[in-house]
């Protein structure tokens, strides 16, 4: 579903952000990304965007390889990637609702479909009592409910979180994770990039630890801690 | 993907609302531009006005031999009424010439007393369709047989000069403007649309195409075109009658027409050129962030 063939991306000049990195998630799998602040999880997210290019190597989503995209393609190419971006990236002048409809109005659907579907979707992240505010107006772990709204909304075939769970209290997050849980058992390929060490230990999915840019560890039920 | 217009428009409309300070920006200089650009438009109007006023004044006078018989005179006249610059002929018979030299010199009646009446020669006044065209007439003239021609050449050829250079330089002032007007709203609307790069990369990120962003600004551009050079236009126009209607009344002997300016036109041209710089002063400041 997602494979990194020998990647690397350098920042600038000499900002190594990943290094030669080669790793496969088949469809349908749950794998959680994790490393140090500045290990290059982020940059992956981006790369798998098709947000960045690649320094060197080759990327394939969905059989597809990602520097063969042009660019008017690369919107359909993001549209069957839901992303938790760990900055939120919500828009400032949408409301909760409206944010997570824009998802929805991107791909072209019927305003009766965005009407029922995202108060469903806001409820399920429990939301549904803050959807007419505006991210200004909603604390740092309400925003990221509402991206974790956005990125479920269209239903796609890979969702991508990026520290979802960094603003939440435990019990949200728990409640974010077994959401995420339910959504990988309808088949969806997960990834989620995270420093919530006891999640991570509590699911026993795969873990793929990354350590200045390469990857050092990847374990198919493994802890956060093993080694690292 | 169908083109959903009720989005676009619900986006337009809340965008403007939200960022109404850059909005008016965006409207003000579109309206000050096209206020200006209406101004000069005018004002070359009515001085290329003026100019053919003052050049259908120009006369060439062409005298006819003493005692002309009455049919080569009507040949004549029919012969010149043919020619292409000429825009009126008035045939002055002797006695005519006669009583308009009395008339001239009334107060001094010693000048013309005992005139025989065949002394001033019968001829035509020929006033000419555009002042430029006189060497041609007096050419056409001479070949036909006409000797004794009368018209003020210097006046004439002067006046073409200037008309030459004035209505040049308002094109170029024109022109000009134009290209000020095109830059300074479309700074503007870069502004506003610099200020908002992050939402645009935002909605790239999620999925958005690059015409599904540019469309409400795209719209926002054209309703802030429509609406800044609407109220122009319209200021142009109503201040052009009140001038008209002012120099009329105060200055008469100055031929100024409210015929000179097509307002329809005016207003139909000004207002198209406010849109099409909004439309387009969007959709290129809305393309470079769009390489997300
Ligand atoms: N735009 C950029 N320009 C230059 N260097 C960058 C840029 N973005 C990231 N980096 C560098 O690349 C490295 C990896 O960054 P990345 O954001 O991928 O880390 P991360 O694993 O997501 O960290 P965190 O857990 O703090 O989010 C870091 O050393 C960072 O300083
Ligand atoms: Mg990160």
């Amino acid at each position: 579903m997602i494979n990194f063939d020998n990647v690397s991306k350098v920042y600038g000049n000499d900002s190594i952000a990943l290094d030669h990195v080669d790793l496969t998630i088949d469809p349908g799998e749950f794998v959680f990304l994790v490393g140090a602040s500045g290990s290059g999880k982020s940059t992956m997210v981006r790369l798998i965007l098709k947000e960045l290019e690649p320094s060197s190597g080759t990327i394939t989503v969905n059989g597809v390889r990602l520097s063969s995209i042009p660019h008017r393609a690369v919107p359909r190419h993001r549209r069957a990637i839901g992303c938790v971006f760990q900055d939120f990236k919500l828009l400032p002048n949408k409301t909760a609702a409206e944010n997570v409809a824009y998802a929805m109005e991107v791909t072209g659907q019927k305003r009766r479909a965005i009407r029922v579907k995202v108060p469903q979707i806001l409820d399920l992240v429990g939301l549904g009592e803050q959807a007419d505010k505006y991210p200004g107006q909603l604390s740092g772990g309400e925003q990221q409910r509402v991206s974790i709204a956005r990125a479920f909304v269209g239903q796609p075939p890979i969702l991508i979180a990026d520290e979802p769970t960094g603003n939440l209290d435990p019990d949200t997050s728990v409640g974010i994770m077994q959401l995420l849980h339910r959504i990988n058992r309808i088949g969806t390929t997960v990834l989620v990039a995270t420093h919530d060490r006891e999640m991570v230990d509590v699911m026993r999915k795969r873990v793929v630890a990354l350590k200045d840019g390469r990857v050092v560890r990847d374990m198919v039920r493994g802890g956060y801690a093993n080694e690292v | 993907m169908r083109f959903n217009l009720g989005f676009f428009l619900r986006e337009a409309a809340k965008n403007m609302r939200l960022n109404a300070l850059m909005s008016i920006t965006a409207v003000t200089t579109t309206a000050v531009c096209v206020l200006i650009l209406g101004v000069g438009l005018l004002f070359s109007a009515h001085v290329e006005s003026l100019i053919r006023q003052v050049g259908k004044d120009v006369a060439i006078t062409a005298f006819f031999p003493e005692n002309a018989p009455r049919e080569q005179v009507d040949e004549a006249r029919a012969k010149v009424e043919g020619y292409p610059e000429v825009a009126e002929v008035t045939y002055i018979s002797e006695a005519e010439a006669l009583n308009r030299f009395k008339e001239t010199f009334s107060e001094q009646p010693n000048i013309y007393e005992g005139m025989d009446p065949g002394v001033l020669p019968a001829s035509l006044e020929i006033r000419l369709a555009e002042p430029g065209a006189s060497d041609t007439v007096a050419e056409r003239l001479r070949s036909d047989g006409f000797e004794g021609l009368n018209y003020p050449q210097q006046a004439i050829n002067r006046l073409d000069q200037v008309t030459g250079y004035v209505v040049w330089g308002l094109r170029a002032a024109t022109v000009l403007f134009l290209v000020a007007s095109v830059l300074l709203i479309s700074n503007a609307i870069r502004i506003s649309i610099f200020a908002r790069r992050k939402e645009i990369e935002v909605m790239k990120l999620v999925g958005a195409s690059d015409s599904f962003v540019r469309t409400p600004f795209v719209l926002e551009g054209l309703v802030q075109g429509l609406v800044g050079a609407t109220l122009a236009a319209l200021l142009v126009v109503w201040g052009n009658a009140i001038f008209v209607e002012w120099v009329q009344n105060q200055i008469p002997f100055i031929p100024i027409s409210s015929a000179a300016v097509n307002t329809l036109f005016v207003l139909v041209l000004l207002i198209a050129v406010g849109v099409l710089i909004g439309v387009l002063g969007s959709f290129l400041s809305v393309r470079r962030f769009l390489r997300v």
